[in-house]
């Protein structure tokens, strides 16, 4: 004869079925809940400090073809000088608006940029700014003043500009102008 | 704590092992790979090997060491090599092109690499990193292959011989300016410069019988081997051109009457035939201030010589017109017909940077022209803009950065002469020969000057501009320089016209004109006044 379980038991079994289930849910599920609280916690990643930005002077290519025109756009924040340089650089080589002229070859990126104690930037530029410049002296100046102008202009430490393709020095980005030293400022090439 | 010490020494000692002490045979193999530096100090001349590698001169950092005291260290831990001149340090970093000079950040154009069991670093790294710690001057010149350690007066030489039917003008330019004596025995003229040393770029003289040779015996004589036709000979004293001297040595032939060397108070010369092979006692000293009857102008400031550089070349092909036009091909187009222009209708000597469609780089196209002492430097080029709409010629001469303008007054100071102890005088400082340039702007300035003038009158332009930027083409050259961009490649009526051989030939003669213009204008100005 079959023994009657005594009364009480299956809800037992039910409550111990239940846990075992709720553990292994957060044995599985439990790591990723953990891994995105620290990233949530970052207060960088927040919705308003990404949002944050300064106005600067970017340089176009003026109506003339001969000169750069400065115009004022939002710029993201950058904590610090040499990140806040980095931005204003990003923004310089980014493709122009609409109805606006880069003098910035196109696909060149930002490699890394520094600043020296004297003042001195360092802009490190991807290869493209070589191999996809169009060449000419003119081409040539709007491209190195775009960037002398818009960190000189907007960031009262930069001094000069020494820029770097790939990490190196180079003599010229198109067989003209001398970049072996940093270039100063030279509002001459600006025309507003 | 002794126990550290040691273990700190047994590193230090392997890593030393490690840095001087690389195989032989690997080194040999460097050795033969690269022409070596010269280095010039008081005490007198070493060798500094150099590699060529990815297209970059390099020295080692062990050569390096040993030559300037240098300690260099390893740091394994850090992945750093300090190189430690009494005080100060250097921090390179395997692989990066940046380094730390005393805390200064430089740039380098190759970076720090390892071959043979060795530290190997870009020639340029001694002008950028080591100069600045270093106690004493170091100049380095790159086109010469010297290197120059202390405050030596080591002036730049440069040779030009004019033939002529019964004699022969040999022309030594020293730069900066420098007296210098002339002295004839046993088959050979010697020219004793002022100076510890001399930069000499000495090409061989062309066919005839007075001269047979030129070269550097002492570290400050240049030795004329005579030749067979030669009798005598008339020196002029040093004459200023610009920052440069000028001293002009003629050989003349038996037939020649000499008798117009023989001037009161120019102690130049001998007048009679000296036998070759014939023991003559050294001539004395040239005395300054007086010229030569026979060739009284020779070495009055004018245009003699003109390099034209057509620029870029190779696989650097410049602006690409929507034609398919080249700026390479075209600049080389209008140079040939510039080169015929100025030699036929001007009888100048002429030279191109390229003849054909190879590229030359930066520096050696300043080379050529201050090899051979041109009186003037033309840059072609044609342009290129975003805008296509956009024409016209542009001019450009070397703008000056806070360096430059260093440069400028210091080339300015160069004319200065000191009386030194002992009697003589002597200059002091030098440009740096990156910056050649700085020295010649005024030039330069009045040149481009005239070509706006003559592109408008002669050539046709509607526009053209004038402007000063810092044009790596212009700032090596030791004498007035341009660049001129004829024209946008990038407007299509502009690449139509570069390409036509109408166009192309306004254009040379325009130029043609302005290079007598100027000419006229430098022979006019009035001449400086020589060096004691």
């Amino acid at each position: 004869m079959k023994k009657k379980m005594p009364r009480g038991y299956g809800l037992y079994i039910g409550l111990a079925a239940m846990l075992v289930a709720g553990l292994i849910t957060l044995l599985v599920l439990g790591p990723r809940w953990l891994a995105t609280v620290p990233d949530e916690a970052q207060p960088i990643s927040t919705p308003e400090a990404e949002a944050r930005k300064i106005r600067a002077r970017i340089f176009y290519v003026d109506e003339q073809g001969t000169g750069l025109q400065g115009v004022e756009q939002e710029v993201l924040f950058g904590e610090g000088t040499a990140e806040q340089a980095r931005r204003i650089v990003e923004a310089q080589i980014a493709p122009a608006p609409e109805g606006r002229v880069s003098a910035i070859p196109a696909g060149t990126k930002l490699r890394t940029l520094f600043f020296t104690k004297a003042g001195e930037v360092y802009v490190d530029l991807s290869a493209d700014v070589q191999t996809n410049h169009p060449g000419g002296s003119t081409n040539e100046t709007l491209t190195v003043y775009a960037l002398v102008s818009a960190l000189t202009s907007n960031l009262p430490a930069a001094t000069s500009v020494q820029i770097l393709v790939d990490g190196k020095e180079v003599d010229t980005l198109a067989g003209h102008l001398d970049l072996r030293r940093p270039i100063e400022q030279d509002l001459k090439w600006v025309t507003n | 704590m002794r126990t550290r010490r040691l273990t700190h020494a047994a590193l230090g000692l392997v890593l030393l092992a490690l840095v001087y002490g690389p195989s032989k045979s690997g080194r040999d193999v460097v050795l033969a790979q690269g022409g070596p530096i010269t280095v010039l100090a008081r005490d007198g001349r070493r060798t500094l090997p150099t590699i060529e590698l990815q297209g970059h001169q390099m020295v080692g950092l062990d050569d390096l060491a040993s030559l300037f005291q240098l300690q260099v260290r390893e740091d394994a831990a850090a992945r750093a090599i300090t190189a430690t001149y009494k005080s100060q340090t250097i921090v390179l970093t395997p692989e990066q092109a940046l380094v730390s000079s005393s805390g200064r950040l430089v740039s380098l154009p190759a970076p720090l690499t390892r071959r043979n069991n060795r530290w190997l670093v870009p020639v340029e790294f001694i002008s950028r990193a080591l100069a600045p710690i270093y106690d004493v001057r170091l100049d380095l010149r790159p086109a010469s292959r010297l290197l120059v350690v202390g405050d030596l007066r080591v002036p730049r030489v440069t040779a030009q011989y004019d033939d002529g039917p019964s004699l022969l003008r040999v022309t030594l330019e020293t730069t900066p300016r420098a007296t210098a004596t002339v002295a004839q025995e046993q088959g050979r003229l010697l020219v004793r410069v002022d100076a510890d040393a001399l930069d000499a770029a000495l090409p061989a003289p062309p066919p005839q019988q007075f001269l047979t040779g030129v070269r550097v015996v002492d570290p400050n004589t240049i030795q004329l081997d005579l030749g067979p036709r030669f009798s005598t000979f008339r020196a002029s004293p040093p004459v200023s051109s610009g920052a440069a001297a000028v001293v002009t040595i003629e050989l003349v032939g038996a037939a020649v009457d000499t008798s117009s060397a023989n001037v009161p108070g120019a102690p130049v010369a001998p007048t009679a035939p000296v036998a070759p092979g014939s023991t003559g006692s050294p001539v004395a000293p040239i005395a300054p201030g007086t010229a030569l009857p026979v060739f009284g102008g020779a070495t009055r400031p004018t245009i003699r010589t003109i390099v034209i550089d057509p620029g870029h070349g190779g696989e650097e092909s410049g602006v690409k017109g929507a034609g398919g036009a080249l700026e390479k091909d075209v600049a080389l187009a209008v140079a040939r017909r510039l080169k015929g222009a100025i030699e036929g209708r001007l009888g100048m000597r002429v030279l191109l940077t390229r003849e054909d469609g190879n590229r030359v780089d930066a520096d050696g196209r300043a080379a050529i022209a201050n090899n051979n002492k041109a009186d003037l430097f033309i840059s072609l080029h044609a342009n290129g803009s975003p805008r296509p709409s956009l024409r016209g010629a542009v001019i450009y001469t070397l703008s000056l950065d806070r360096v430059g303008e260093d440069a400028r007054r210091q080339s300015q100071a160069d004319r200065a002469v000191l009386q030194v102890f002992g009697g003589g005088a002597r200059e002091v400082g030098l440009v740096e020969w990156e910056l050649a340039q700085a020295a010649h702007l005024d030039g330069s300035n009045a040149f481009a000057g005239i070509v706006d003038q003559k592109l408008r009158t002669t050539a046709g332009l509607p526009t053209v501009t004038l402007q000063r930027a810092p044009m790596r083409n212009l700032a090596g050259t030791n004498m007035p320089a341009v660049l001129i961009e004829m024209g946008y490649l990038s407007n299509a009526e502009e690449e139509k016209l570069l390409t036509s051989s109408e166009f192309q030939n306004g254009i040379a003669l325009a130029l043609t004109e302005a290079v007598a213009a100027f000419r006229d204008h430098v022979e006019q100005e009035p001449q400086p006044p020589a060096a004691p």
